[in-house]
């Protein structure tokens, strides 16, 4: 019985990783008597998993894991047990019994990250979304990164541009500017945000200090068509 | 509370910073405008290694749990954290409220190692707190101290206001009412730290001062006010089943050395190993009873969701009741997916039947500590276990399914021959050819055996206490002698960095003079030193030199029998007659038995084992 759950994670819980993740809601689910299904074998473990895991350093309002449990219970009650032993930074926001078979992490391809920065430059609100539209409509954008290589690591270029699919400006105060970007997760093509703010730190133009920026992943998405919707 | 925007930009570039943000579970954040004192722990070592300390845990729940007033952790900010702090001018926190540490009423540290000695004093800086108590101001905390090296304070003295002798489960809430009661009445340093001096296990080093004689030892300790006694007697706990004894503990996020419910069973060991410091504090044996050791794990494991308990104390065997005790864990837990382990096994007491209950132990690694190689030398030191105990401990292992075997032993101890040193090839090929005479069939997994040596450190409060010890030159002769014998690539010999252990012995039986190396090899850069990469000898080398300090007379002195030593003012209830006779009786290979057999005599004054063990 898969129950799929939405959470969230904020404030410096960012700062938590994903094994550290993983072993918080293992233990919750052990004192909120969650009847969590576990594996055979000599060192059984809780099956659940969690979605796309986020980047160290990055909030999300909207965070997705699927659990495989022994018996249905009822899903109210499920996040009110979990939220009475979650801490106040990672909360369920809500949790449905999905009707089709395939996993959660299989189903997502976007999402949408809100991203916060200072300038250097003294630009106008259009000035910064006339460089950013010139930076997307540029053709390639080349970012490079360690890759493994069986066991060496080599330099690789890469364009990800194909990887994002809008920005939008949508605030500018003093010198702190705020955009929201939607980029490919999963399988199928993942932008890391992280690689998506040292590209932008390329943009001479912009001047954008990078060590300021502040990243919330506000939405993850299942590509319907033309349409792009929520998993809850 | 310090600046977040700043906070959170260096937390961006750190190694680990769930190590700098507190929230943990069953974490206590109050409201530091309505508490009326403000207590930071700080464990001086990195986040993971403090967190793994039972005692913070016991003072920490101690403290919050009164009403008016609040405990906050403090660690030592890992080198990279440390280095962008003092950049962005972020002073030291603590993880609850990110308040800054100088605003608080109290800073504690607990002194488990000597080497953490250079962390303390960063962590001072960190804060923006002087060194040493003569140059702070009523305005700065008062600097507490406790823990296991508090029982010879004086390299430190100069830098600690109040140090406590003993367990503090009942001081620490003495002295917080104590002061909470000035704070109330109008606050003077002076007149507290005189009203305090005079409460039994409360240590004020600047009511004393010190006389030495030409050669350099002490002559004469003089108390310089009425209150403070000439004698300080250790605190100690005597119902541990009435004493305050956490329900909860906070729960890590990042993984740290033991992420499982402790479960502390007992105080005190009567072994009487000759080495070993902790067996003469903590005397004598005091055990929690099995319903109420069975009432807390219930509640800590419900309070953490930890999936493993642990039996935690000097020597877990020794506990009375263990056989109940373990099999009531399995039986509460042993089908809610909650383990239960035993650390620090010891091989005298090595307990069959115990052992086989436990079905979610790993079978890979198993540890013995024998100690010293040799028979003869075994019974110097008093640890009461010979070769068939070893034999049999290990066969049984092997039946069992462990293919893993650890040894740990030291190298330095007194009257060692190389014979002696030799003796731990010996034993690791014992343990080897225990394996392979097995038949062929019964032999279960990879099999390896690994002995490690540490350098042998002269404690206060040990019958070594009078020894020196083991050059660098000989520590180095002595482990390659066994390197160089042991060819097989199934054992595997280790051994500790021997210049560690000279500078950690300097420590261990220092006196007051040694503040001022301290606070120059800080400013030569010490940190961590007990993490060897972060060592630096030779910093070390020049630190005594340039302050005009022999090393050796602290490390390499034979001390003659009548010498008062540094730490001589406390009284631990063993007495310094006794553990004499003991010296004298690892020289002629005596041994001594276990007091819970027959008390040895060994000076505590209200023992209550006698009668009750023996
Ligand atoms: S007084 Fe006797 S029984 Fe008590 S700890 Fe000392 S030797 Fe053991």
């Amino acid at each position: 019985m898969i129950l799929r759950v939405k959470f969230n994670k904020k404030n410096y819980l960012k700062y938590i990783g994903h094994l550290d993740l993983l072993r918080l809601f293992q233990r919750t689910f052990n004192r909120a008597e969650i009847p969590v299904k576990y594996s055979e074998g000599f060192n059984p473990h809780p099956k659940f998993s969690i979605a796309n895991p986020l980047s160290l350093g990055i909030e999300s309002e909207e965070e997705y894991m699927d659990i495989d449990l022994v018996e249905k219970i009822n899903t109210e009650d499920f996040i009110k047990r979990m939220n009475h032993i979650l801490p106040k930074d990672i909360q369920i926001l809500d949790a449905i019994y999905p009707d089709d078979e395939k996993s959660i992490s299989a189903k997502l391809s976007w999402a949408l990250y809100e991203i916060r920065f200072d300038i250097e430059k003294d630009l106008s609100l259009d000035e910064v979304k006339s460089i950013l539209e010139n930076w997307l409509n540029s053709g390639e954008i080349m970012i490079s990164r360690l890759r493994k290589k069986g066991k060496r690591k080599v330099m690789k270029e890469e364009d990800i541009r194909p990887l994002i699919q809008m920005i939008q400006v949508k605030e500018k105060a003093d010198n702190e500017v705020t955009i929201e970007s939607v980029m490919r997760v999963g399988d199928g093509g993942n932008l890391r945000p992280f690689d998506f703010v040292d590209a932008l730190g390329n943009n001479i133009e912009l001047g954008m200090d990078v060590d300021s920026a502040s990243l919330i992943r506000k939405a993850l998405y299942i590509e319907n068509g033309e349409r792009l919707d929520k998993p809850i | 509370m310090i600046n977040k925007k700043k906070l959170d930009k260096i937390l961006n570039k750190v190694e680990k910073p769930a190590r700098y943000i507190g929230m943990e579970q069953n974490s206590v954040i109050k409201d530091l405008n309505n508490v009326k004192v403000k207590f930071a722990f700080c464990f001086p070592d990195v986040y993971e290694v403090g967190m793994s300390h039972l005692g913070l845990h016991i003072l920490y729940n101690l403290i919050n749990n009164e009403k008016d007033y609040a405990c906050e952790r403090v660690f030592s900010p890992w080198v990279d954290m440390e280095e962008l702090m003092r950049k962005e001018n972020i002073p030291l926190y603590t993880l609850e409220n990110k308040e800054e540490v100088k605003n608080f009423d109290f800073l504690g540290f607990t002194l488990q190692y000597e080497m953490s000695y250079t962390n303390i004093l960063n962590v001072l800086d960190l804060s923006g707190i002087p060194f040493l108590s003569k140059d702070r101001t009523d305005e700065d905390p008062l600097i507490i101290a406790g823990g296991p090296c508090a029982y010879n304070p004086e390299p430190i003295a100069d830098m600690i206001d109040i140090i406590v002798l003993g367990e503090g489960e009942e001081v620490t809430l003495e002295l917080l009412d104590k002061y909470k009661e000035y704070k109330e009445n109008g606050w003077d340093k002076e007149t507290f730290l005189r009203d305090i001096a005079s409460i039994k296990g409360i240590y004020i080093p600047k009511f004393y001062q010190i006389k030495y004689k030409e050669d350099g030892t002490i002559d004469e300790m003089i108390p310089l006010v009425d209150e403070a006694p000439r004698v300080i007697e250790k605190r100690m706990v005597r119902d541990l089943d009435t004493m305050y004894s956490p329900e909860t503990m906070i729960v890590p996020y990042i993984e740290t050395i033991h992420d499982r419910v402790v479960l502390e069973i007992f105080r005190g060991c009567t072994h009487g190993c000759r080495f070993c410091q902790a067996g003469m504090l903590y005397r004598p044996i005091r055990e929690k009873s099995t319903s109420r050791l069975m009432e807390l794990a219930e509640k800590l494991v419900q309070s953490t969701g930890y999936e493993d308990v642990s039996l935690s104390s000097l020597s877990t065997c020794d506990y009375s009741q263990l056989q109940l005790l373990v099999s009531s864990l399995m039986g509460e837990f042993g089908d809610r997916n909650v383990g239960v382990s035993l650390p620090s096994l010891r091989l005298d007491s090595f307990s069959i039947d115990i052992l086989k209950e436990i079905e979610k132990v790993r079978k890979s690694g198993l540890t013995f500590a024998p100690e010293a190689g040799s028979q003869r030398l075994r019974d110097v030191i008093n640890k009461g276990v010979n070769e068939e105990d070893l034999v049999n401990a290990v066969t049984y292992a092997f039946n069992e399914g462990w293919s893993r075997i650890k040894l740990y032993f030291m190298i330095g101890l007194p009257t060692e021959t190389d014979e002696d040193v030799l003796g731990i090839k010996e034993l690791s090929y014992l343990v080897k050819d225990l394996f392979f005479d097995r038949p062929k069939e019964e032999r279960r997994g990879n099999f390896s055996v690994t002995a490690s040596a540490s350098c042998f450190v002269p404690k206060p409060f040990t019958p070594f206490q009078w020894v020196k010890q083991e050059s660098i030159d000989e520590f180095r002769r002595k482990a390659y002698l066994v390197k160089d014998n042991i060819r097989d690539n199934k054992v595997t010999f280790n051994y500790h960095d021997a210049e560690l252990s000279y500078v950690e012995a300097i420590f261990a039986r220092g006196d007051r003079k040694l503040s001022k190396v301290l606070i120059n090899a800080w400013e030569k850069g010490a940190r961590f030193d007990g993490w060897s990469e972060h060592f630096s000898f030779d910093l070390w080398l020049e630190a005594f030199e340039d302050m005009g300090i022999d090393g050796e007379f602290y490390a390499l002195r034979q001390r003659n029998m009548d010498e008062v030593f540094p730490w001589d003012f406390i009284d631990i209830g063993v007495s310094k007659k006794y553990l004499y006779k003991e010296y004298q009786k690892a020289i002629a290979g005596e041994l001594t038995n276990d007091c819970r057999l027959k008390c040895t005599g060994c000076g505590i004054q209200d023992c209550a084992m006698r009668g009750v063990f023996n």
